[in-house]
């Protein structure tokens, strides 16, 4: 997963050829010629292709009503799902947690979700069972999909077995079969968002470490 | 198309199982034992009588101030305390500015009575003039971030708030001696509140059927199915309970949460007690640092020899030392009547007992004669209150008092046998404050 170039971060004056930032973050580059800023937010600006975790809070005759953490409700129409006919229309209830991808984010609009990827298939999306979902900023959402794995992930993955599903939109979800192990792997997670990855490898082993 | 406010917070299912399936195996969300507390952090500002407290993530600050008001007609000689909340929409979503919400109203009402019932603050010593001049203290409370168990963090920064609080001081005066004058903090030291006992405020949430957690969270705040707060002190008194609906709960549970809650109301009244002390030495070396500079050269040499016999109450010495200077401007004349009584003088406060040496009836008149001659200056009236305030309240300069007096007479003794300068003029003001001071206690 690639963060989009910012090209709408970047005001070029016309008469120059400076380029002037108007959004504080981290400046990244990637061969030959991208340049982007990332930065993290406690808000989600809604963007097509985006993997989110939504949670339900309505339900109408054609489309599920799902809060993305973003300015505005999202829709999930009811047929976005990999063999989805009106027979077999998922039941979820108030509350539920879904993984979800955006199709459609129009400014102005309520964007548009669905529980298949590109060519159709169910792969992963739907609703997470069980577990715990936790809210945090975007950045941190943004390093736990990196690759190479990051650090945290990858010295929690070592000594635990879990399972994680992380949204653009700030929202991870974890579960694990103890209620210990995913209480660890939650406030690990939490923790890390501001430490260089030798200082999560660090936190990760002494957490390991004190509850051992 | 719903339009909806994106930043509300919303459960999940999945939150609500896990918190009750965790609580099972004694876990919370956050790592933290069914009864423990999150880490307390009580902060003060420069002003007197505001706190900010931190209890997680929550956040809550106070201040307190006062006002000369009448007093309600059903009580002429008691002073008021009255509390205001107010719930600031940054805090939480949910809150909106305007008229308090209902549990805005709670809150306060709990606090309110925690310490109103339990006569918690003194409210007869802030009569002024009985039937038509009292102290009104008010209680403001702003919540700034709601992580959970708002009720605790706002008793706990009520408290320090005032603790650490002081009004004015004011005499009578005026033409027909009915007036009240007050006197601003620069003239005359600003006194406490007198504070019997601390109510702390203990917050247990019932999730589930039988699971019980202390100090909860916002989030197990939205599972619970009831709450209760208790408030009692660290001397094991209830003070006030407080169970609005919810859950019912049987009444072995109520006793056992009792239990608890006082065991925890020790913890925390400690952690209040311990920062409120430091506050104060920090204020008073504050204030001390005021005059330092000018003062440094003079009265050097005999700090240095108190400083010597004493080992280390630096404080109190250089306060001394500090007024004494202060009050050097004042008067020239009356030195040598000072100096006269000094050598009458036998010792301190700490050796003389009227009871078994009786007083000295030459010494008495001659104090008294000085004491109606001439006008006393503010100064030393200042320097006769400070002393006589810090023996009175529970502070703990309180306890360098003696050892204070005890400066004085180790100053004195070495004064007597050097020659007579005018460091001497200065040394025997000290002890016609102790005099003064010990014959009103004595009294």
């Amino acid at each position: 997963m690639d963060p989009k170039p910012s090209m709408t971060f970047i005001d070029k004056p016309v008469d120059h050829d400076t380029i002037t930032v108007i959004k504080a973050g981290i400046l990244r580059f990637s061969e030959p010629n991208k340049y982007w800023i990332e930065s993290s937010h406690k808000r989600f600006i809604p963007t097509v292709g985006d993997t989110v975790l939504g949670i339900v809070v309505d339900k109408r005759a054609d489309s599920f009503f799902v809060d993305i953490k973003g300015p505005m409700v999202a829709f999930l129409p009811v047929l976005a799902f990999e063999g989805g006919t009106r027979r077999n229309i998922p039941k979820y209830e108030v509350g539920a947690l879904i993984y979800a991808r955006i199709v459609n984010a129009n400014t102005g609009m309520n964007p548009e979700l669905s529980c298949m990827d590109a060519s159709g298939k169910a792969a992963e999306f739907g609703l997470l069972k069980d577990g715990y979902m936790f809210e945090s900023s975007t950045g941190l959402s943004r390093m736990l999909l990196s690759s190479p794995t990051c650090p945290v992930l990858e010295g929690l993955g070592k000594k635990l077995a879990f399972e994680i599903a992380v949204g653009l939109n700030g929202r991870v979800w974890v579960n694990a079969e103890h209620p210990s192990s995913i209480i660890l792997v939650a406030n690990a997670i939490m923790n890390s968002e501001s430490l260089t990855p030798v200082q999560q490898k660090i936190m990760v082993e002494r957490l390991l470490d004190r509850v051992n | 198309m719903e339009q909806r406010l994106g930043n509300t917070w919303r459960m999940t299912v999945n939150e609500k199982k896990f918190i009750e399936s965790a609580l099972e195996s004694e876990l919370r969300v956050d790592g933290r034992r069914p009864f423990d507390y999150r880490t307390l952090t009580i902060k003060f500002a420069r002003e007197d009588g505001s706190s900010e407290v931190q209890l997680g993530q929550t956040h809550v600050m106070s201040f307190v101030t006062s006002q000369l008001v009448q007093p309600y007609r059903d009580r002429p000689n008691e002073g008021t305390l009255s509390v205001f909340t107010e719930f600031s929409p940054m805090a939480d979503p949910s809150f909106e500015a305007g008229r308090p919400s209902e549990s805005a109203v709670e809150l306060g009402r709990i606090i309110d009575r925690g310490l109103r019932e339990s006569r918690a603050v003194d409210t007869e010593s802030l009569c002024v003039v009985s039937g038509k001049w009292v102290w009104s203290i008010r209680l403001d409370l702003h919540i700034l971030d709601n992580g959970g168990n708002l009720v605790d963090a706002a008793n706990i920064a009520a408290l320090a708030a005032l603790l650490t609080f002081r009004r004015p001081e004011c005499t009578l005066g005026g033409d027909d001696g009915q007036e009240v004058i007050l006197h601003p903090p620069e003239v005359r030291e600003p006194l406490p509140l007198i504070i019997h006992h601390l109510p702390i405020a203990v917050t247990f949430a019932f999730i589930g059927e039988e699971l019980m957690v202390i100090d909860p969270t916002h989030h197990e705040e939205a599972v619970m199915g009831g709450r209760m707060s208790v408030t009692l002190n660290a001397n094991g008194d209830v003070c006030a309970i407080q169970k609005a609906g919810g859950h019912g709960v049987m009444q072995g549970v109520v006793m056992q949460c009792l239990r608890i809650a006082s065991v925890k109301a020790g913890d925390i009244t400690s952690k209040i007690k311990t920062v409120v002390e430091s506050y104060k030495t920090e204020r008073a070396l504050r204030m001390v640092k005021r005059h330092a500079p000018s003062n440094a050269v003079d009265v050097n040499e005999p700090d240095q020899k108190a400083k010597q016999i004493l080992e280390g109450q630096k404080l109190k010495s250089e306060e001394c030392s500090v007024s004494q200077s202060d009050d050097m401007d004042v008067e020239q004349d009356r030195i040598n009547k000072r100096s006269k009584k000094n050598r009458s003088f036998t010792g301190g406060p700490s050796s003389w007992d009227p009871y078994s040496e009786g007083v000295n009836t030459d010494e008495l008149e001659a104090t008294l004669a000085s004491r109606g001659s001439v006008a006393v200056p503010m100064n030393l009236d200042n320097l006769g209150d400070n002393i006589r305030d810090e023996t009175k309240s529970d502070e703990p300069l309180s306890d360098v008092n003696p050892v204070s007096s005890s400066t004085d007479t180790a100053g004195k003794e070495m004064s007597i046998s050097r020659e007579k300068t005018l460091q001497d003029a200065v040394k025997p003001k000290n002890k016609r404050e102790k005099k003064k001071s010990s014959k009103i206690a004595a009294v």
